[in-house]
């Protein structure tokens, strides 16, 4: 009858066709003074789906993470670190510190739709362009203030915060790990990329909202409060049973089995929770016996700790003697969950994420040819995309003083003499790469 | 401007206290959601999320019961249900629907015509081969926004597995894990391992981004009056906060390693011992170490490592350095040296620091009572619970839990009469077939 259910998916989300298609947020434009991740991931998030961009950095050095990159080492000039929140953005140099910066800073507030800012709390409203003075100007602005602790409350008064804060507060860092070792952070930045996120999901409900109302508002997003909402059972166990929550290492308590094992060549995650899967995983182990043990044959029997240990073990002794692609294979074939813990190589030379754009190829007219991780989330109608990376400082200066602000050459010059307006610092991180020459 | 202004806490506080959310309106109080998702939390989180602003949820189960409701530590059921999904049932709806059943498949699309959203997390191809997929359901509903989780995604090459979506495969897909933990060649040889977070943190990254892309695709309905197909990998969503590891090693052909407790763009970003437990503690960028090796009462690293490429190279050196003066101090008496400079003004240079918390020790914080992200919750059916809030502050449109979980089924008759006019008979007819 119709096509195969694949071919038509392939075609409705075709990557050769995402700049064929609209954008979701189109006419939405950002205006973003924040530094590090979770402030740009932010507004970078917004900017995938479609929003204009406009990042507002401190001339002539920016922002901190153009200085947070690995080994301390540049590439082209450009923090690595830099890149992966800071897409297809604006960028221009404005000193706030100066009343003229302010007074720019406000113009461009007037013509936004959301504003992103992460200084500590109430950094902003002192110098007079906070919340309280711009929805004054624009009453339609929704304003989003990330912050480590929040706007208000004990932790909020003059605390700085990273990433890394919000994990140890949250509890995160307490029930990850295993047992009796050191504490350990994260690979990424976690609670500044979630927290991002959350941060323009609820940019997005604002949207929503204005659109019915025409009413702008006020978000206060604390990432150690992200944290916090996705520690899953943690707080409610607390709350009936007084229990502590401990790091159990590699295996889950509540799905039996899941978890990460040694392999032959490597690691890899396991899952077989439900009955019918922990059945395909014993078939795959040549144990199907296992499957009907009173010990295993429920979810509720595995999840004992004392079965679910016995449980584990032999799962990991079976799964030292496979391969991450052998034990992949099994699980296909009977029916559970397998997945390789996979490395950057891995990912960058994967083609099934290359043909979703999970990967991302593009060229750049300063960086050339580059790769990186597209929009997560896949669209059919509205796909996401990344138009170009991020910038030197003062990179964008021209062209939107120009075309939003309306400022004559002569006035942005003169801007410029006053240290109102500026570019990069000369010294990688906020300049260009060696032999760029303007025009 | 002239008049004395309200301090900024005072007045962002009277801003946006959860306490006074039950006054204001809710932003997705016309938005309908239908989640079907089925042992999966990423897609119950996407719910959550879209629930706790306002959105009615109807969270639909096989008759009995998801399967979800038994994902809980130890087996531990409360009145029944197990504690992780009575943390990500609230504010919804739920009623039972056998989509195995002609019949259920039928009402099911009925029930889709009244819906903004479609939330479901079966193998991909398995709705289109029921006939209630997005291709079949778009046709009629072209305003239908569908969002589907699953593994790998809906297209691509690995698409077709038949592997289903869990949090760990996912973590593990995601590359995180390999970039977390103690160094192989450090530490015991069973924990120098890659590490998994101890939360789901997979699944509630891919439900954040379910949340946000509905949202998305809601906005861009607004102007073009159409839906659309969302596919929500979660292993991609947390892929995509991988910091620099894609770029990193489209530069230089550099894998990213694990470090433990370090960081290989600078130092110090980490966790050191202190008396009492541990702190994380920062102060990388150069004036920030300044401040910090004031505070420490050492200007001669300062002096001797001035530089993040300095710090970095003598990382395990300096890391060393700051846990013998941390040895003498509690991680309070280090916060309270932290804030005394900050707050003070003492010197130049911002440093951040926070006391290691196991979940309890975060409990008993009052700042997080205050601002309502730990809430005991009243349910009707499942009693008092403590449950951890939605973590947004909001002027105008604060999001809310109203309740925590409804048992299965109990609210069929509600919903099958208000949308498809379907009485008790009607019902008992439908549950006498296995239908409902």
């Amino acid at each position: 009858m119709t096509e195969s259910y694949f071919d038509w998916t392939s075609k409705l989300f075709d990557r050769s066709r995402v700049f064929d298609k609209p954008e979701a947020l189109r006419g939405i434009r950002v205006l973003e003074l924040t530094t590090l991740v979770l402030g740009p991931t932010t507004a970078d998030f917004l900017g995938e789906f479609g929003a204009e961009v406009i990042k507002v950095e401190l001339p002539p050095g920016g922002d901190t993470m153009r200085y947070v990159t690995p080994e301390a080492t540049f590439w082209k000039n450009a923090s690595l670190g830099f890149m992966p929140e800071n897409h297809s953005k604006y960028h221009i140099g404005i000193d706030l510190h100066t009343e003229a910066g302010k007074d720019l800073f406000r113009q461009l507030t007037a013509r936004s739709d959301v504003l992103v800012e992460n200084f500590r709390a109430g950094t902003l409203d002192r110098w007079g362009i906070g919340y309280r003075r711009l929805s004054h100007i624009n009453p339609r602005l929704i304003y989003v203030a990330d912050s480590g602790f929040g706007q208000w409350g004990p932790f909020s008064l003059g605390r700085a915060s990273y990433d890394a804060v919000a994990q140890t507060v949250s509890g995160m860092i307490g029930i990850t790990g295993f047992p009796g070792r050191p504490p350990i952070l994260c690979g990424i930045f976690i609670g500044d990329w979630f927290g991002g996120l959350m941060a323009a999901t609820a940019a997005l409900v604002a949207l929503h909202h204005r659109a019915k109302t025409g009413e702008g508002q006020f978000i206060d997003l604390a990432q150690s409060e992200g944290l916090i909402r996705s520690l899953d059972w943690t707080w409610i166990r607390h709350g009936l049973t007084g229990q502590e929550r401990e790091p159990v290492g590699n295996q889950d308590e509540a799905l039996v089995p899941a978890g990460l094992f040694a392999c032959r060549d490597g690691f890899a995650g396991i899952a077989a929770p439900r009955d019918n899967e922990f059945q395909g995983l014993c078939a795959a182990m040549g144990e199907p016996d296992l499957a009907a043990d009173p010990r295993f044959a429920t979810l509720p029997a595995r999840q004992q700790p004392a079965n679910a240990q016995t449980l584990y073990e032999r799962i990991g002794n079976w799964a030292a003697s496979k391969t991450r692609a052998e034990i992949e294979a099994l699980a296909e074939e009977h029916g559970f969950a397998a997945a390789p813990v996979v490395n950057a190589a891995d990912r960058y030379n994967d083609a099934h994420l290359r043909t979703r754009g999970t990967v991302w190829e593009y060229e750049d007219p300063l960086y050339g040819p580059m790769v990186e991780h597209g929009p997560a989330p896949k669209l059919s109608a509205t796909p996401g995309r990344i138009r170009w990376s991020a910038k030197p400082v003062g990179w964008h200066n021209m062209e939107i003083m120009v075309r939003l602000l309306g400022l004559s050459p002569a006035r942005i010059r003169d801007l410029e003499a006053q240290k109102v307006i500026g570019r990069w610092a000369a010294r990688p991180g906020p300049c260009p790469p060696e032999g760029w020459s303007p025009g | 401007m002239s008049t004395p202004e309200t301090p900024w806490p005072e007045y962002a506080r009277a801003l946006t206290d959860p306490a006074r959310a039950p006054e204001k309106p809710e932003a997705l109080g016309d938005l309908r959601v239908l989640d079907c998702s089925q042992g999966n939390f990423a897609a119950l989180f996407c719910s959550s999320i879209l629930a706790e602003f306002g959105g009615e949820v109807i969270r639909m189960e096989p008759p009995g019961g998801d399967v979800a409701r038994l994902f809980s530590p130890r087996g531990f059921l409360h009145r029944g249900t197990g504690l992780a999904y009575l943390v990500e049932a609230r504010n919804k709806r739920h009623i039972t629907l056998n989509l195995d059943t002609e019949r259920g498949r039928d009402l099911f699309a009925r029930l889709a015509r009244h819906m903004d959203v479609i939330i479901e997390s079966a193998r991909p191809g398995q709705m289109d081969a029921r006939g209630i997929g997005y291709r079949q359901l778009s046709e009629a509903l072209p305003r239908l926004i569908y969002a589907a989780f699953s593994a790998r995604g809906q297209f691509g090459p690995r698409a077709s597995t038949p592997i289903p979506d869990y949090d760990v495969t996912a973590q593990a897909l995601s590359g995180v894990p390999y970039t977390t933990g103690e160094p192989a060649d450090e530490g015991l040889p069973g924990s120098s391992v890659p590490t998994k977070q101890g939360n789901w943190v997979a699944w509630y990254v891919g439900g954040g981004w379910g949340a946000f892309a509905v949202m998305a695709a809601v906005v861009w309905r607004w102007a073009s009056g159409r839906g659309q197909f969302i596919d929500c990998a979660p292993a991609e969503g947390e892929m995509r906060f991988t910091d620099c590891d894609i770029p990193w090693y489209h530069a230089s052909r550099r894998v990213r390693e694990r470090v433990g407790a370090l960081n290989i763009c600078v130092f110090p970003y980490t966790l050191i011992r202190s008396k009492d437990s541990y702190s994380f503690i920062a102060g990388f960028s150069d004036i920030n170490w300044a401040g910090l090796t004031n505070i420490v009462g050492r200007r001669d690293l300062a002096e001797r490592f001035p530089t993040t490429k300095h710090r970095i190279q003598h990382a395990k050196a300096l890391h060393a350095e700051l846990e013998a003066w941390a040895a003498e101090f509690t991680s309070q008496d280090i916060l309270d040296k932290v804030q005394d400079y900050l707050v003070n003004k003492r010197g130049p240079g911002t440093v951040a620091t926070a006391r290691l918390n196991r979940p309890a020790e975060t409990l008993a914080e009052s700042h997080w009572w205050e601002r309502g992200v730990f809430q005991k919750v009243e349910d009707p059916d499942y009693g008092e619970l403590l449950l951890q809030g939605p973590p947004w502050k909001m002027s105008h449109t604060p999001p809310r839990i109203k309740w925590a979980c409804r048992p299965v089924g109990a609210d069929n008759e509600d919903i099958y009469l208000k949308y498809l006019g379907l009485g008790r008979e009607d019902l008992r007819a439908l549950a006498a077939e296995e239908v409902v």
